[in-house]
């Protein structure tokens, strides 16, 4: 991805549109998406939309049960040291919505001074929405720099899926933790109130990842967020207990690790650690189905992908 | 041995032996009932005494940093605050944020505020008392790291004396814990804790200069261990 000027285009209800130069071999592109439920049948669409490239979507796909299903593409393949992208997403009041992504995220090696590549998300979840993220894995290749800020608001009784896989590298060219960095730092607050939150600096090269005291033998890494404003304590409590027995059911032992815990309010923390990405997802798949069934009453929906 | 002479030698090395006294393991605020997830990868043979060294080198770099910068910010929180309780409420809970692990979140509130009781039955302090009003009202977590950190302020010790003396604590109860959980006798223990005094003095000297915002920690083998813990069928901990 060499992109010395991109065009900004902006999608909006009416059809208007501005376009914007960018700075020379780096990108700056910003996604934003607005969703909106129809209050007469129920559904949720996609209100509006701003896409800069690479960054797209296509459309809003219904899902089965009304939810608004969009697929998150970056038609350069992944992102370069010294990109910025930036993720604005807001799920109106009462809204449904999944996001995926049409693939992993593919950190690309960063060129010798260049700057580390980026990628910012805000997320709000307006009153008694629910925004499902079920992404596929980031991967870092060799020599990559990536840093990540995430900020994610529910608003009165709002829910949240949210998972993220962290890939150590290509594994099948056997490069694994030989990027240069992953720093990733994420705030979920409920109702103004932070319940979460991460900060993670990996560099393999200066602390090695396979110390008991970091990943051992274990190479993926996985955390999942599963949140609901105003359910009653004790709910948590129980889904912690249901979901850590369904855990010891998902692969081998010595394979993949599951933990499960209660935040300090509205919701539980799944993190997982595995030898190898190919079971993260259907265990993620497994615990995102049990928990909608127990906040939500209704199956989780897994997202058609487009490739 | 020389012996404090003036009024200022007293209370030099008065506040030395307080802080020898708060860090001491023995301090009655239940620090030896819990491994923090250590118990787990024990049961799981992920620890044992070759790799403790390495483990506890890699638990100051991460959690240990993590708290100190906590303890540092409980520190600097008794030397001013424009509204104390508030400031104290919202950093216990930016630290409660950071344990995704319940029963580690909730052993640090329990040995925190077992930690300002202590201290406030021996040391008339209005902002320790201010501080446990606070969390009272607000049904809010007090941690370890962070009321150390208000303590030693209150006492006068230095923030990175202050710093120092908690993560000397906590690797101490990790190492005791250790001891109860595997085949390490005494003089291997001390010489484990003896040899991590450096990488104390590095940890707190580092945190000194990082923001609760950029303080990372990353222990997933740790914190599987932690969420893991009440799963384990028998178990000498808390956590």
């Amino acid at each position: 991805m060499a992109a010395t000027v991109e065009i900004a285009n902006v999608h909006k209800a009416g059809g208007e549109a501005t376009a914007s130069p960018l700075a020379r071999g780096s990108v700056r592109a910003a996604l934003r998406l607005e969703f909106a439920r129809n209050s007469t049948n129920g559904l949720t669409r996609l209100s509006e939309s701003r896409q800069e490239a690479p960054l797209r979507v296509v459309r809003a796909f219904e899902t089965s049960d009304g939810t608004a299903l969009t697929h998150l593409h970056n038609v350069s393949g992944g992102l370069l040291g010294g990109d910025l992208l930036t993720l604005d997403v807001r799920a109106g009041a009462c809204a449904n919505v999944q996001l995926t992504t049409t693939g992993a995220t593919r950190i690309y090696r960063s060129r010798c001074g260049a700057g580390t590549a980026t990628q910012k998300n805000t997320i709000t979840v307006g009153g008694d929405a629910l925004l499902e993220y079920v992404p596929d894995a980031t991967i870092p290749f060799a020599g990559a720099r990536f840093a990540q800020r995430t900020e994610i608001r529910l608003e009165a009784g709002a829910g949240l899926f949210w998972w993220e896989i962290l890939s150590p590298g290509r594994e099948a060219r056997d490069e694994v933790f030989k990027y240069e960095s992953v720093d990733l730092k994420m705030d979920l607050l409920v109702v103004g109130k932070l319940v979460a939150a991460e900060r993670l600096r990996l560099e393999p090269a200066k602390h090695g990842m396979s110390s008991t005291a970091r990943m051992g033998a274990y190479s993926t890494w996985a955390t999942f967020y599963i949140c609901r404003e105003g359910i009653d304590a004790s709910l948590w409590a129980a889904l912690e207990t249901e979901l850590r027995g369904l855990v010891c059911e998902i692969g081998e032992r010595k394979e993949v690790f599951w933990g499960v815990s209660t935040l300090p309010a509205h919701g539980v923390a799944v993190r997982c650690l595995a030898r190898n990405g190919r079971v993260v997802l259907p265990g993620l798949h497994a615990i995102w189905s049990a928990a909608k069934k127990k906040l939500y009453g209704r199956e989780a929906v897994p997202p058609r992908k487009v490739n | 041995m020389e012996f404090a002479t003036s009024r200022g030698d007293v209370d030099s090395e008065l506040s030395r032996l307080r802080l020898l006294h708060l860090a001491d393991s023995a301090l009655p605020i239940g620090a030896l009932a819990h491994s923090f997830g250590l118990e787990t990868l024990v049961a799981h043979e992920l620890l044992d005494v070759a790799n403790l060294p390495e483990f506890l080198q890699g638990y100051l770099e991460e959690a240990g940093f993590l708290e100190a910068v906590f303890c540092g910010a409980g520190w600097r929180l008794s030397q001013s605050s424009e509204d104390f309780a508030r400031d104290w409420i919202l950093l216990n809970e930016k630290l409660s944020a950071r344990k995704a692990a319940r029963e580690s979140r909730s052993g640090s509130g329990s040995l925190g505020r077992n930690f300002m009781n202590a201290v406030v039955s021996v040391e008339e302090s209005d902002l320790i008392r201010a501080a446990l009003q606070a969390s009272k009202e607000a049904a809010g977590l007090i941690h370890h790291s962070v009321a150390f950190g208000l303590v030693g302020g209150v006492l006068k010790i230095s923030d990175n004396s202050t710093v120092i003396a908690y993560l000397h604590q906590s690797i101490a109860s990790l190492v005791s814990a250790c001891q109860r959980l595997l085949p390490l006798g005494q003089h291997a223990a001390t010489r484990i804790l003896w040899q991590m005094k450096l990488v104390m003095i590095e940890t707190a000297e580092r945190s000194m200069n990082c923001t609760l915002d950029d303080a990372a920690c990353f222990m997933p083998l740790l914190e599987w261990g932690t969420m893991e813990h009440p799963a384990l069928t028998t178990r000498l901990f808390i956590s």
